[in-house]
């Protein structure tokens, strides 16, 4: 395995797996840092369009962020 | 509760694809502000030997409330395309290496009502290009626990396409493509949220690229992909880890992992920066055929040599650099760089022969909401 993509894997190995040690819904008053901007998912609309837009002009195929946006010409 | 934090609290027990926005916007309700972003994208690519593509892509985003239930949201991007799409296997098709001058303008519009426990979104999608045209419509669905910390999201896309070539090599062509998405979006606990999606398109038409030498793909096509994502706070430090996985099952054999992480780390005086890395492998077409161009084709038999549907692997090494000027102002600057290279496909068994392929893109952002 490429040696980044091991620490890539590790990562996101410690993250799931930390998430699955402290399963503890919070409580309406216990949700500031999930209000956090950078706890959103695909918080900016414009990067997400474009960014998405480059990988699907030049990989394979695409997926997995949402539905919609019809196609272009450029895969 | 300041209502921008309200807002974004919403928001962040729910965080959908691709559904959620603007700082402020909120996934449970109606956001509780406009906000407006202008966005300036400068790409460009190259290879071995020169320079190839380049992009020039401003966009504009805005979402309004209509009332406490009733949201309207859209964007308007144009990409101004000039120069040569990459080199493949060293031998000019098309437009490949002989200079290409085009334009897309695409648009989409959203509208969402939301109620006690669940929202229903509408949408529309138009993009054009000399030869391409695309409309799309899309329908959403999300509904949230009692207690708001997990949601689930469906959604259905369908998508017309029309080709048609000035060469002739495409005259009224057709596509169509339906995409399904069921997501789950999970607050684990106060600092982690988790979000896993899954997503199916299903296709049907002209999916040649008929600027390609011999081209000629499957006239159907079906791509699963599977997305999860965690968002991991770390209060003591202020900064913020997101990992994502993506693993991709495309019919035309195409497969793929990517893995992504990103650190965003807050600082004072309202500016934070956002370094990541990303990582695609990727399988090759089944009908693919390596160099030289030509080889392995067989009448009437599918047959590309378009190195997007090559054995590669590709990173992505990024940063951003954002300020918060507190009065509803925010402004960006991101820099990526992308590099796809045969050698680095995880496991070995790249595509032999292909030049490798570069690309960096820089954008400026400004945003404000009122």
């Amino acid at each position: 395995m490429v040696p980044p993509l091991r620490t890539l894997a590790a990562l996101l190995a410690v993250a799931l797996t930390a998430g699955c040690a402290a399963y503890a819904p919070p409580q309406p008053w216990e949700k500031q840092y999930l209000a956090l901007p950078a706890m959103q998912f695909d918080a900016d609309r414009l990067d997400v369009k474009n960014v998405q837009h480059v990988y699907y002009s030049k990989e394979g195929a695409a997926g997995g962020y949402g539905v919609g946006g019809g196609g272009c010409g450029c895969n | 509760m300041a209502a921008t934090e309200r807002g974004a609290l919403l928001a962040a027990a729910l965080a959908l694809p691709g559904v959620t926005a603007a700082p402020g916007a909120a996934a449970q309700g109606a956001p509780d502000a406009a906000f407006v972003q202008f966005k300036y994208l400068d790409y460009r690519d190259w290879q071995p030997g020169g320079r190839r593509m380049r992009v020039d892509n401003p966009g504009f985003y805005a979402v309004k409330p209509l009332s406490d239930t009733l949201a309207i949201e859209g964007s308007i991007v144009y990409d101004g395309m000039s120069g040569a799409s990459p080199l493949y296997f060293n031998a000019l098709s098309g437009a490949s290496g002989e200079g290409v001058r085009d334009y897309r303008t695409a648009g989409d519009v959203k509208l969402t009502k939301w109620f006690d426990r669940f929202a229903i979104g509408a949408g529309a999608a138009y993009s054009h290009e000399r030869d391409y045209i695309s409309r799309a419509g899309t329908l959403e669905l999300r509904t949230w626990t009692e207690d708001r910390n997990r949601t689930y999201a469906f959604a259905f896309s369908g998508a017309a396409d029309r080709i048609h070539t000035e060469s002739g090599a495409a005259e009224r062509e057709r596509k169509y493509v339906l995409d399904f998405l069921a997501g789950v979006t999970q607050a684990v606990n106060e600092t982690l949220i988790v979000q896993s999606n899954l997503t199916y398109s299903r296709g049907h038409g002209y999916f040649d690229d008929p600027y390609k030498l011999f081209d000629r793909r499957p006239d159907r096509r079906r791509v699963l992909a599977w997305l999860t994502r965690a968002n991991q706070h770390f209060p003591e430090r202020n900064g913020t880890l997101k990992v994502a996985y993506r693993y991709l099952d495309d019919s035309f054999g195409a497969d793929s992992h990517m893995v992504e992480a990103v650190w965003h780390q807050a600082l004072p005086g309202g500016w934070s920066v956002t370094p990541s890395l990303r990582y695609l492998t990727q399988k090759a077409a089944w009908f693919f055929r390596g160099p030289p161009i030509g080889s392995g084709l067989r009448p009437g038999e599918p047959y590309t040599a378009d190195a997007r549907l090559s054995a590669f692997g590709a990173f992505t090494p990024g940063i951003v650099v954002a300020r918060d000027f507190g009065d509803g102002w925010v402004a960006d600057v991101k820099v990526e760089f992308y590099r796809q290279k045969a050698s680095w496909r995880a496991g070995g068994g790249g595509t032999e022969g292909l030049l490798p392929f570069s690309a960096r893109w820089i954008q400026v952002g400004v945003g404000r909401s009122f």
